[in-house]
């Protein structure tokens, strides 16, 4: 009996591969596996007509026809084997199961390093892709702690805060998943290529779309959705109004994920969203890691590195004392602590390489 | 008849000795002009013909041929219109003319006969001296630049009819006297004084440090920051110019015709700073009669490039050669010209194209794409030939009007001067004279580390990612803020202050 059905889940298997080739939607593939019903294959859909039942267009119907082939699907898959790319359908066994739970959930993913991270504890990092330094910040701090702390951080791969949720997680020594909006021979930002390398490498790569597939305006709300369904928990760090985050939000409140959001100055519009979802209480407020691992029953990574703040000399114990109250421009650092510029400069190099004080862009300096 | 008289042309900053021949001859009135003239030499014909009527002389109603030699040298220029008249008229009998042979004339006439100052008088001087001319006839508006070349004799004249009475003995004229450039210095316009200059300690530190190694600067910040500002006061704490610099600087000026007859010589160092929508050969030079570009102008002084990626890719890639070895060769078809390039770069720019990118009171409104391509227009061995980044910021209004005496330009001068007479007295003998332009042995030998600063180096590119490019430039800023401090040894506190000079290097730019 078992022998048979996993044949089967292989026929089905096939078949999910061979559609996603045209870049059918997940509804239109549920709809067509609903009208083949139990016994999925090739051969058995070629037996239908899709037009008629006005599930697929004729150009596309007939597209399709043409390279139902045994032939054509073999290529494809050695092809995909070459590079290293592995596939996992709704008809295999490793399927991610918090993606089962999605009323859309993906049919078939295309995959670059270790799946099994999908199952773990994950919390998702998304955002604006122009954060301030502020937001820069805070997400970093938080994502290193909470990395360390074993949770798997999940993001898009985009500029901004997606990005700078994986590297932090990468270089805290964590797991990541990226997951894209597009194919894996298209990597969009184009910059991010060598940092999708890595996370294939360390971590997780997925997308639901074929390898030649190329980024547009509507795959990266739907990518948005397989981020919220892959995560536990959701962190918003800084988002606006216009942000697409407000996709990954809507999500995760659709499929009941905890959404965790980090308040930001009441006028700053990079802060917009963040500040009005907690505000309507449907994100807990964020100041510290532990907001988010106490949810997780796990306690702040022990990895965490606080700054020996010793062996200072007098301008920088200085220095470091001025900033405690919040991030400073050079000139007011100078001119409230009456340190010679030349003597300041060398100082901000030292605290810099010894990781207790940061350069931010627009000249700003801040404590770690 | 047949006569000849000496004059000279230019080709790039050098010069060429020019025989002008003339034979006047029984037949039909005509008026040749030979020797691959420009179009400006073929139209003296007719301020020839006028000047000499309108002087009062009797114009030759013969046969007039005139022989540029060499043939085979393309001649520019209005300045071969003094030397005509002069050998046409020394044909006739009548005018009595007893020029002495080895005189070379130059001077474009006008229909009055009055001589007109003609563009690089400089140049020429020094070129003709060189191989052995002594005495010249000039015209008198020129006369200032030449007071500076000593050993030779040199005569101003205001008009044709003046330059006949001389030659006939008529007429007495004295040679220029000799002028002191270091009288002439004085006159010169400083620019900007630093201590006008509100807050802002970062950069001037920089600035100050790019003086005195002449290191090239980008400074990066949001507009109306100061930093046009700041580097037009850049000038003033810049060393003096010395008389062998001056003198070629002022020969560019001369060719270009951007000499201020007044002084007659370049006293201060030039700080030019063309539009960004200049066109690549007016900053390279070039052009079919090979004018010396902005760049060359900027020798010795300072190149400003304000809204630096806004140039065009071309223009800057362009300054590559010029950075790396200070002299620009222009190549055209028909003459390969090397003008001089020797000059400082101090290039501006904002963050981004809205300028607002890092700002913490005002929104920018460029894509990532937006700012990464804008960034993406300073190619990597342009940013390797910038020894110094550095962040401007706004300033604030308390800053702004607040009492507090700034440093001038003069005191921060003083610690210029000391630090190159420290890197001149280091590279006598070698052909460089500052900080910046070591190479890669220099480098290696005047700016050794202990081993803590070994030990800073590494820790600072493993910590704070810079790029391996970097390297080299930290070593020569570290070692001119150690020779500002008049250190012999590049100490700790050098190094990293040079390190904090390298912020385009840093990731967190992105």
């Amino acid at each position: 009996m078992s022998e048979k059905k996993s044949k089967r889940d292989d026929e089905k298997r096939d078949l999910i591969i061979f559609l996603s080739q045209f870049d059918l939607s997940s509804s239109k593939i549920e709809q067509i596996l609903d009208k083949l019903g139990e016994k999925a294959t090739i051969e058995k859909f070629k037996k239908f007509n899709f037009v008629k039942d006005k599930i697929l267009t004729s150009t596309t119907y007939s597209k399709i026809i043409e390279n139902a082939d045994e032939v054509v699907l073999k290529t494809y898959l050695s092809n995909l084997e070459n590079r290293g790319i592995k596939i996992v359908t709704k008809a295999d066994e490793n399927y991610p199961k918090k993606l089962l739970e999605l009323p859309d959930s993906p049919y078939i993913l295309y995959y670059m390093g270790d799946l099994s991270l999908a199952d773990e504890p994950s919390l998702a990092v998304v955002g604006t892709r122009k954060p301030t330094n502020y937001g820069k910040l805070n997400t970093e701090k938080i994502v290193r702690e909470v990395a360390g702390a074993g949770v798997v951080i999940v993001s898009g791969l985009a500029y901004g805060v997606d990005s700078i949720g994986h590297r932090a997680c990468l270089e805290a020594g964590g797991k990541t998943i990226a997951v894209l909006g597009c194919g894996f021979d298209n990597i969009y930002p184009a910059e991010h290529t060598s940092l999708a390398k890595e996370i294939a490498q360390k971590g997780l790569l997925i997308s639901e779309y074929r390898p030649k597939m190329k980024a547009t305006k509507y795959t990266f709300p739907t990518r948005n959705r397989i981020i919220a369904g892959l995560s536990d928990g959701v962190f918003i760090s800084e988002a606006g109004f216009k942000s697409g985050t407000i996709h990954t939000k809507d999500f995760a409140l659709d499929y009941g994920r905890n959404i965790y959001s980090l308040p930001g100055n009441v006028d700053s519009i990079a802060s917009e969203l963040t500040n009005d979802i907690i505000k309507r209480g449907h994100a807990s407020m964020v100041t510290r890691s532990s907001d988010i691992l106490e949810d997780y029953h796990l306690e702040e990574g022990v990895e965490q590195t606080k700054m020996a703040i010793d062996g200072l000399s007098e301008d920088e114990e200085k220095i470091v004392e001025y900033l405690k109250s919040g991030a400073k421009t050079i000139d007011q650092l100078t001119e409230n602590l009456e340190i010679s510029i030349n003597n300041f400069n060398t100082c901000l190099t030292t605290l810099e390489i010894r990781g207790i004080i940061r350069r931010m862009s627009g000249g700003y300096i801040s404590l770690n | 008849m047949y006569s000849k008289v000496y004059s000279y042309g230019l080709k790039g900053i050098d010069g060429y000795p020019v025989e002008v021949e003339t034979d006047v001859s029984n037949g039909l009135p005509h008026f040749e002009i030979v020797g691959l003239a420009d179009t400006a030499i073929k139209e003296s014909k007719e301020r020839v013909k006028n000047a000499i009527r309108n002087s009062a002389f009797t114009y030759p109603v013969k046969k007039i041929t005139i022989n540029l030699a060499p043939a085979d040298v393309k001649k520019e220029g209005a300045l071969y219109d003094l030397p005509i008249a002069v050998a046409i008229l020394s044909c006739d009998e009548e005018n009595e003319v007893k020029h002495e042979k080895d005189y070379v004339y130059v001077g474009e006439l006008s229909f009055d006969g009055s001589v007109k100052k003609v563009k690089g008088i400089l140049p020429l001087l020094i070129s003709a001296r060189k191989l052995g001319y002594k005495k010249f006839i000039i015209p008198y508006e020129n006369l200032q630049e030449a007071s500076f070349i000593s050993g030779i004799e040199v005569y101003g004249v205001k008009s044709l009819i003046q330059t006949i009475a001389f030659l006939r003995g008529d007429e007495e004229l004295m040679p220029v006297e000799p002028c002191k450039f270091e009288e002439v210095k004085k006159f010169g316009q400083m620019g900007m004084d630093f201590c006008n200059v509100k807050g802002q300690k970062m950069a001037k530190r920089a600035l100050e440090i790019a003086a005195a190694g002449g290191h090239n600067l980008l400074m990066i910040g949001p507009p109306g920051s100061g930093k046009s500002m700041l580097a037009k006061c850049f000038p003033s704490i810049l060393p003096d110019l010395t008389f062998d610099e001056a003198l070629e600087v002022t020969k560019i000026h001369s060719i270009a015709g951007e000499l201020d007859q007044k002084l007659g010589i370049v006293s201060t160092r030039p700080f030019r700073s063309p539009h960004h929508t200049a066109s690549t050969v007016s900053l390279t030079g070039g052009g079919s009669n090979s004018k010396p570009g902005e760049i060359s102008l900027a020798d010795h002084g300072v190149l400003f490039l304000d809204e630096f990626p806004e140039y065009t890719r071309h223009s800057i890639e362009t300054l590559r050669q010029p950075l790396e070895d200070g002299v620009i060769t222009v190549a055209r078809s028909n003459a390969t010209v090397v003008y001089p390039a020797n000059f400082t770069l101090i290039a501006s720019m904002n963050p981004c194209p809205c300028g607002n990118y890092g700002s913490k009171d005002r929104e920018c409104r460029c894509s990532p794409t937006q700012i990464t391509k804008y960034l993406a227009k300073l190619s990597g061995p342009i940013m390797d030939r910038i020894d110094i980044h550095i962040e401007v910021e706004n300033v604030t209004y308390d800053q702004l009007k607040s009492d507090t005496l700034e440093e001038s330009s003069a005191e921060i001068k003083k610690r210029v001067d000391r630090a190159r007479e420290i890197q001149i007295e280091r590279f006598s003998g070698a052909n460089n004279f500052c900080n910046a332009k070591m190479n890669a042995s220099q480098t290696r030998k005047f700016c050794k580390l202990d081993r803590a600063g070994e030990v800073l180096l590494r820790q600072a590119f493993d910590r704070l990612k810079l790029s391996a490019r970097a390297h080299d430039r930290i070593l020569k800023v570290a070692r001119t803020i150690a020779d500002l401090e008049g250190c012999e040894t590049i100490q700790m506190k050098h190094l990293g202050e040079a390190i904090s000079y390298r912020t385009l290097d840093r990731k967190y730019w992105h």
